[in-house]
């Protein structure tokens, strides 16, 4: 079906920018083929590999050329590795056995993975070997790997969702990107948000659009245009600053030196998330006390002024920390992870906290330490002794699950702060796998039965005598940051690139009128009305 | 055809890891003849495959045997010395 210039398809916008461009549609990458004995003609499989050696060759040569320099080297190297003669030596040996040609190739690079993966300087070498080794196979099946997108020019994905490998691989040209599957708290969102492509997700629609149409991502209207006409996007309901302070504080998320850097250029009034595990999954083995320590000193020193509320590790079997050791689990989002680690890996998290500890006496900055997955009243009280024990931090825990939240005005002597992370709260809550692109809708943040959880969590602070934050991607979004006000949020905590809209936001209104809008969106029966009640209450400020 | 046969030292503080390993592969090729590379005592390497190369998993200071098949030995102990300073590092 091909659809009409002015066709309007719904789905969930991300963030306030809209974009005009052509369609680039991405088909899913196809799985590769099992490996098997197919008993066809030996030579002319052996003529099929060597054809698909030199393709993948060929590809290697063009993106030598195109990364120049020493970047070349590198790639000369790659193609030293894939057309090595003993690998196709053996390859040919076992397509003489029967095998397919990928399967041949495949299973001889898993050989001299084998034998050269037992040194750790190989162990990037080896990787090296088996991304050619898919390269290769993939061509043997007629499947595209890779985005192959274009630098220049004004081009507008189309797919089902953007896995991080792909997202890797934007281009300057990519100015917009639509999902017709993929919530608001997915990666795709997230990258766009932080990186302001305008993006709009779960728009089932967007199947139908084709290479080229002309179409305007228009996220503020939670919508998609086919036209070329930019002046159809729908206005971000334009916050006039009448405060010189927002009503609660907005404060940054980072996870690394760069993003302390950057948010330091921002209004932010401290950083409301930091993002330990960014430091970790990258290391091969554990970093020792001191070098943990010179890297939090750094990212200390570079943070914008005020508090700085530090996440311990939150890793899991699907976000791994190569030397913590994480077994393969069937649901890595309900497993061990966050604080649960502790029971494993007590003596990692210690000296997380010592480090953190030793980074804040050098910096002289005020640190809040807060640990996240965390489920009973037991985790929270063992998390806070552990902390207190250890440094002068205020302490606190992540509210993500539905059974900390429920117990919130238990927490009042044993915590100084709760921060709200409304990304895995809301998949807690509507038991709707964040990873699962067709339940995005369920994460929408204006989903009523978040609001009204939100609403206790933050009465529960209230009464308990301890701050309530939020620093989910829902903070992100200006119009419901005002509704977090009006519910009793003590601070926001949002992406770097939101700081100055998401404040604007909280200027242009006095706490009491942020409190009579939350109470009419309260009152919403679903996501669209919660929406559509905030905004109207916001226009006719 | 004769055996040429040379010792040398791997200085690279890595080993014989993979930019080494290349330089020698493409050297063999270039050269057209057939080289051998191993540890003394052990089964000797083709020295036309980086990945063989590399599996022979050989660390710093390790001394290795080089055979040339040729019958020019100014040839042949040509290529074990620039094979020699291809393992510098």
């Amino acid at each position: 079906m091909s659809l009409s210039e002015g066709a309007v398809l719904a789905g969930l916008g991300v963030g306030l920018i809209s974009a005009v461009g052509e369609v680039h549609v991405v088909k899913p990458a196809a799985a590769l083929p099992e490996w098997s004995k197919d008993g066809g003609d030996a030579d002319a499989k052996k003529v099929a590999l060597r054809e698909a050696i030199d393709a993948v060759s060929k590809h290697l040569d063009e993106l030598g050329e195109k990364a120049g320099g020493t970047s070349a080297e590198i790639f000369d190297a790659l193609k030293m590795f894939l057309e090595d003669d003993e690998l196709i030596d053996m390859a040919n040996d076992a397509i003489d056995e029967g095998w397919s040609a990928a399967a041949a190739y495949g299973k001889s690079v898993d050989t001299f993975g084998e034998l050269i993966g037992g040194d750790p300087t190989f162990a990037e070498r080896v990787a090296d070997l088996q991304d050619l080794s898919k390269r290769v196979q993939a061509h043997l099946a007629g499947i595209e790997l890779g985005l192959e997108l274009p630098e220049t020019g004004s081009i507008i994905l189309v797919g089902e969702d953007f896995s991080p490998a792909d997202t890797a691989q934007f281009t300057p040209a990519v100015v917009g990107v639509i999902t017709t599957k993929g919530g608001p708290t997915s990666h795709t969102a997230i990258i766009c948000r932080s990186r302001s492509i305008a993006a709009v997700v779960s728009c089932a629609g967007a199947k139908d659009l084709a290479d080229g149409d002309l179409v305007l991502v228009d996220p503020v209207g939670d919508r998609v245009v086919l036209s070329g006409d930019a002046s159809l996007a729908t206005k971000p309901i334009s916050f006039i600053a009448v405060n010189d302070k927002p009503v609660i504080p907005v404060r940054a998320n980072i996870g690394t030196l760069n993003d302390a850097e950057e948010a330091a250029k921002t209004d932010a009034e401290g950083v409301g998330l930091f993002r330990t595990e960014l430091l970790y999954l990258s290391a091969a083995t554990a970093p020792s006390v001191s070098e943990q320590t010179a890297s939090y000193a750094a990212i200390l020193t570079a943070a914008p002024v005020g508090p700085i509320v530090v996440r311990t590790i939150d890793a899991g079997s699907d976000k791994p920390v190569p030397f913590l050791n994480m077994p393969h689990e069937e649901n890595p989002s309900l497993g061990v992870r966050g604080f649960r680690l502790i029971v494993e890996h007590r003596s990692f998290i210690e000296d997380q906290l010592r480090s953190l500890e030793a980074a804040r006496q050098q910096t002289g900055r005020e640190v809040w330490v807060m640990a996240p997955m965390i489920a009973t009243l037991d985790e929270t009280k063992q998390f806070a002794e552990l902390a207190r024990s250890i440094g002068k931090f205020k302490v606190g825990i992540m509210v993500e699950t539905p059974s900390i939240a429920a117990l919130v005005d238990q927490l009042g002597s044993v915590v100084d702060f709760v921060s709200i992370g409304t990304n895995d709260l809301s998949q807690y809550l509507f038991a709707a796998d964040r990873m699962n692109p067709s339940l995005g809708a369920l994460l929408n943040h204006w989903q009523p039965a978040l609001i009204r959880t939100l609403a206790r969590i933050a009465a529960g602070g209230e009464n308990g005598g301890f701050s309530v934050g939020v620093c989910g991607e829902s903070a992100s979004d200006p119009a419901f940051a005002v509704v977090l006000a009006g519910l009793g949020i003590s601070s926001v905590s949002v992406s770097r690139s939101q700081v100055a809209a998401v404040r604007n936001a909280l200027e242009s209104l006095n706490l009491g009128t942020a409190k009579e809008i939350a109470n009419k969106v309260l009152k919403a029966t679903s996501a669209e009305e919660a929406k559509a009640i905030a905004l109207d209450a916001l226009a006719s400020l | 055809m004769s055996l040429i046969k040379g010792v040398v030292e791997v200085l690279d503080p890595i080993g014989l890891h993979a930019r080494p390993a290349s330089q020698i592969v493409k050297l063999v090729k270039e050269s057209g003849l057939e080289i051998e590379i191993g540890r003394e005592g052990e089964e000797f390497a083709k020295a036309n495959s980086a990945l063989r190369l590399m599996s022979l998993q050989i660390k710093p200071n390790e001394k290795l045997t080089v055979t040339v098949a040729t019958d020019d030995s100014t040839l042949g102990q040509s290529l074990i010395a620039q094979i020699q300073e291809f393992l510098k590092g």
